[in-house]
């Protein structure tokens, strides 16, 4: 893939800058950010564990940096209209946060520093840096466009299949099923029953229509939104195949799912109401907390089943990235705090206050994987996982839209499977011609 | 009367509040018609060029901004006639002598809902109309009716707004009716209600022609709230499920904040402006007293 | 015989009254007592009616989440434009309901209409308009927007009262040479208070509620309460307890006002045209 040989080409650069330098001089955090001490930091946070976890790091990074960073909490659905609007107006926003389907659009923008200047800069990069070290396809798909990067992976997700076991087992199932078909033909009529439901599927219509719920059924049925020539693959055989077969599996879910997004979806699971769910590795935390979770004894985690193509597990998750806006001083602490909040070192305890880290390494311990159940899975999802699982590019935001009118319309039955893809199919199209796609302004990349 | 009086002191008087207005109120129209000719898109301003009247082709031959338009219009005619009903027999009640200090507690009841912040109705909703946590459903389950799902049902949603929309304005159509009441001479009033036992024949005959003004104040507001209403149904449904309760103020909202087509939004207010404008100048012609 | 039907009769008033009562006021009691509940207690199925109240959302909300600033920032919005308003519109309105001139019908129809035009066909070009002069996230950029609700306001019920005031006072002044602006602050002003008063509690009142310009004019330092409440539906958790804190600290000043200008409410919503 040519994405990844960049990515790792500028991997291997960093490392012997760091060899280099490493050799001549020791580089501390608290050396590098002498020059910055009083700097603020503006920065986007949402109220989810990842983030959650880096606010209780702050102080420390505060303490040895005398830098400040002033986060605001504002919901995800907020999150790509305030940012916009703020770099379009010039705003104080110093970092970027860059849920990859933002990747794209931000990037040809201009809103973004690629990081390649700041790994070039020996007083501030890292030699500990090791880029090899985040998961290719995570560091790719996050943080990285047009074979640049720009982010570093931040607040990490893969689709997982969170199963409450006791209810398996009740229901005569001794493990979770591996195949979509299986949850069809077996578990869905067998756990859907009293009042309970085999299955919850989150398909609000925002972002989670699209993530969650369209896309999660196209990719493992061989389907995908787009096929070589940037024309809509929506109603080919196998897109067609996979939405059909969300729409017939609606009948093991709660009534009105469309309508829920993942705090309905976890807290149905976690009241025990529904037997399985595929939500965000990001969820485990509160699934296995008594305080939230009726089911924390019964809860297991598998990677998600798959279709007749493959797993292709949902793929989310945010990287942070240096905004262009800032001022240089904002610009080389900004650095200083995403390089460090995202490092090998703090991966760990990252993880250990709910935060699901990018790093290979800090996953390499085989005793982590009996404490946090959802490891293995999350592994093995990362290996398999395509980084176009929703297109990057800049007309997302945009194609969204119309996936979510138009997805919850299929569900809802207000409109057919066939008639609904063929009309976002047109209207996405629509899009892309206005972008230049099919002029050979710009080049096929997503 | 009125006097005459120098046109510099007029200016003096009047020039403040009319630049004023100018300055946020006009200035930031002809900006949105100026940008409603333009593809003019957040994420994309190296694309920014004129385009003449293409977003409004594309509004108005665009069925989902007819939707929304329908669905504004089906809010109004659901739930105003059923707040005036309502609001109507609120009126008569408190209108009735006697009981005086507890009516005057139930108009001061009434006062409320009127007041209460927009954003905060919508999220009560949320909180009161859920399925499983919501005590509506709680009370429906008291008298039989099993849990509702008011949120996730596209039709559910449309009522729930419809419901919350007549909770927050019914008192208000009822304290205005009850102001048009008192402008009822009591003579006449009394006279009538000797000489008839039926209340409904009193209401027709006597009170209603004096309720013809309070009613048109209420169906001007009623339309012009209607046409505005976002806060409620953005914080309760943010138009959905589906587009269920995507009105058009929604809509708008949403092709501005979300897919940033200012040049678009632009366009579809423009559109919905000119709507207004014929809307109140009928209404305004209809009723209000003109200044002397 | 007339008594037992009157009192039959007022006891099926008296409950009717009790019904009105209760459906206007039940929402605020839910709100307040799910302000007081703990997330667990708030996430019971069915809801609980009685438990142990705690502040902790409170405190949350107030000292964690900001809404303590924004509820500052809401009132510093809503007081500098009713003041604003009532600076500009209280002219305005004596020159309306005094003066003879040309184009008065016009002019009185536009300050009018600014009652229908809805806030979102303000709200983009104005953040494009802040996005060049650097008003975005300040107080003025509100303060100035809100003035497209408020004088309107001020102008229409501040006419309606300089009308109502007798021609004799002002006119005696006036053959003693009182100029018209002596007129107006020294002897109409002072006797029009009452309509003044009740414009500016109206005035304060929609600038205290108002969502769509404070959303996306206002993202942070100057982000008012309402904007800030909606802030807390993120997908991944609803904290109901919280998000109903927020909403009574946002809504009891409302109504507090309200409850003060009752009598004169409905007059300041028909906007003058019921008395």
């Amino acid at each position: 893939m040519k994405l990844k040989s960049h990515v790792s080409a500028l991997a291997l650069a960093s490392a012997s800058i760091a060899a280099l330098t490493g050799a001549a001089q020791a580089w501390t955090l608290e050396e590098a950010a002498k020059p910055y001490a009083g700097t603020e930091l503006e920065v986007l946070f949402l109220d989810r564990p990842g983030y959650n976890a880096a606010i209780k790091m702050l102080p420390e990074f505060e303490a040895a940096t005398g830098i400040k960073v002033n986060y605001t909490t504002v919901p995800y659905e907020n999150a790509l209209g305030e940012q916009v609007r703020d770099f379009v107006a010039g705003g104080d926003l110093d970092i970027a946060l860059i849920d990859l389907v933002w990747i794209g659009n931000f990037a040809e923008n201009g809103w973004l520093v690629p990081s390649e200047t700041f790994i070039k800069n020996p007083a501030l990069a890292d030699p500990a840096l090791d880029m090899a070290d985040f998961f290719p396809l995570v560091l790719d798909a996050f943080g990285s466009w047009n074979g640049v990067n720009y982010g570093l992976p931040f607040d990490n997700y893969s689709g997982l299949l969170f199963y409450n076991r006791c209810m398996l087992e009740a229901a005569g199932f001794d493990k979770p099923p591996a195949t979509w078909q299986e949850v069809m033909d077996t578990y869905g009529p067998a756990l859907t029953k009293d009042g309970k439901y085999a299955y919850a599927l989150q398909s609000k219509r925002n972002e989670t229509q699209s993530a969650d719920s369209f896309a999660r059924f196209l990719w493992p049925f061989g389907g995908s939104f787009l096929n070589a020539e940037f024309r809509s693959n929506l109603n080919s055989p196998e897109s067609q195949a996979g939405l059909k077969f969300r729409q017939d599996l609606m009948k093991f879910m709660p009534e009105g799912i469309v309508a829920y997004d993942h705090a309905e979806t976890v807290n149905a699971f976690a009241q025990g109401d529904v037997a399985m769910i595929t939500e965000w590795s990001a969820f485990y935390s509160t699934v296995v907390s008594p305080e939230t979770s009726k089911v924390a004894d019964c809860v297991e985690i598998a990677p998600e089943p798959t279709g007749p193509a493959g797993r292709k597990p949902a793929l989310g998750g945010f990287s942070l990235a240096v905004a262009s806006q800032a001022d240089d001083a904002e610009k080389a602490a900004g650095w200083l705090f995403i390089q460090w909040v995202t490092s090998k070192a703090k991966a760990g305890q990252y993880l250990e206050m709910g935060g699901v880290p990018a790093r290979q390494s800090a996953y390499a311990d085989p005793a982590l994987a009996a404490t946090y159940k959802f490891i293995p899975a999350l592994v093995e999802s990362w290996k398999e996982g395509v980084p176009e699982f929703r297109p990057r590019f800049a007309e997302w935001p945009a194609i969204t839209e119309i996936v979510q009118e138009w997805g919850t319309k299929m569900m809802l039955g207000e409109v057919s499977i066939e008639d609904g893809a063929k009309t976002i199919g047109e209207k996405m199209e629509a899009v892309l011609a206005e972008a230049g796609y099919y002029d050979g302004k710009k080049p096929l990349a997503q | 009367m009125s006097f005459r009086v120098p046109r510099r002191t007029i200016a003096a008087f009047l020039g403040p509040a009319v630049a004023a207005l100018a300055i946020v109120g006009i200035a930031p129209l002809v900006y949105a018609v100026w940008k409603s000719l333009h593809y003019f898109n957040l994420t994309k301003l190296a694309q920014q060029r004129f385009v003449g009247l293409e977003n409004y082709g594309a509004v108005l031959t665009d069925p989902v901004f007819w939707q929304a338009m329908g669905r504004t219009a089906l809010l109004f005619l659901i739930a105003v006639p059923i707040q005036i009903a309502l609001g109507l027999l609120i009126a008569l009640v408190l209108h009735r002598p006697g009981l005086t200090f507890w009516k005057t507690l139930t108009r001061l009841s009434l006062v409320l809902p009127m007041a209460t912040t927009y954003a905060v109705v919508g999220l009560l909703a949320q909180v009161m109309l859920n399925q499983k946590y919501g005590v509506i459903n709680q009370m429906l389950g008291w008298i039989g009716v099993d849990a509702i799902n008011f949120i996730g049902d596209p039709t559910n949603a449309f009522i729930a707004v419809v419901m919350w929309d007549i909770w927050q304005w019914t008192p208000f159509v009822a304290l205005v009716l009850l102001a048009g009441l008192s402008t009822v001479p009591p003579e006449i009033e009394e006279a009538a209600t000797l000489e008839t036992r039926s209340n409904w024949t009193v209401l027709r005959h006597v009170q209603l022609p004096f309720l013809i003004p309070s009613l048109v104040a209420v169906l001007i507001l009623r339309t012009a709230d209607t046409l505005k209403l976002f806060d409620m149904p953005f914080t309760m449904t943010r138009g959905g499920p589906g587009s269920a309760t995507e009105f058009i103020a929604v809509l708008i909202e949403r092709v501005g904040n979300r897919q940033f087509d200012i040049g678009m939004a632009a366009a579809q207010s423009v559109i919905m402006l000119a709507i207004t404008i014929v809307l109140a100048r009928l209404y305004i012609r209809l009723f209000y007293r003109e200044v002397r | 015989m007339a008594a037992p039907t009157n009192r039959r009769h007022a006891w099926g008033e008296g409950v009717l009254l009790l019904l009105i009562g209760l459906f206007c006021v039940f929402p605020f009691y839910w709100m307040v007592t799910t302000s007081l509940k703990t997330q667990v207690v708030a996430l019971e199925s069915p809801p609980v009616w009685w438990f142990t109240p705690t502040l902790a959302n409170y405190r949350e909300v107030l000292f964690v989440d900001k809404v303590g600033p924004a509820l500052i920032n809401s009132l510093i919005v809503a007081v500098s434009t009713t003041a604003l308003a009532v600076g500009l519109g209280t002219p305005a309105a004596y020159a309306l309901a005094r003066f003879e001139f040309r184009g008065k019908r016009d002019l009185w129809f536009w300050f009018i209409t600014n009652r229908f035009v809805s806030p979102v066909v303000l709200a983009f070009p104005v953040f494009l308009i802040a996005r060049e002069t650097g008003l975005r996230d300040t107080h003025i950029a509100l303060i100035l927007m809100y003035l497209t609700f408020t004088l309107p306001i001020v102008i229409w019920i501040c006419t309606d009262q300089f009308r109502s005031i007798p021609h004799e006072l002002d006119e005696a002044a006036m053959l003693e040479g009182a100029s018209q602006w002596r007129i107006f602050r020294s002897i109409c002003l002072p006797l029009a208070m009452p309509g003044v008063a009740v414009s500016s509690i109206l005035s304060f009142i929609f600038s205290w509620n108002e969502l769509l310009f404070a959303y996306i004019l206002a993202p942070k330092a100057a982000k008012t309460a309402p904007a800030m409440a909606v802030t807390f539906m993120e997908g991944y958790d609803v904290p109901y307890g919280k998000i109903m804190a927020t909403s009574t600290l946002i809504v009891v000043p409302v109504l507090i006002f309200a409850l003060l200008a009752s009598k004169h409410l409905v007059r300041g919503l028909t906007m003058g045209a019921v008395k």
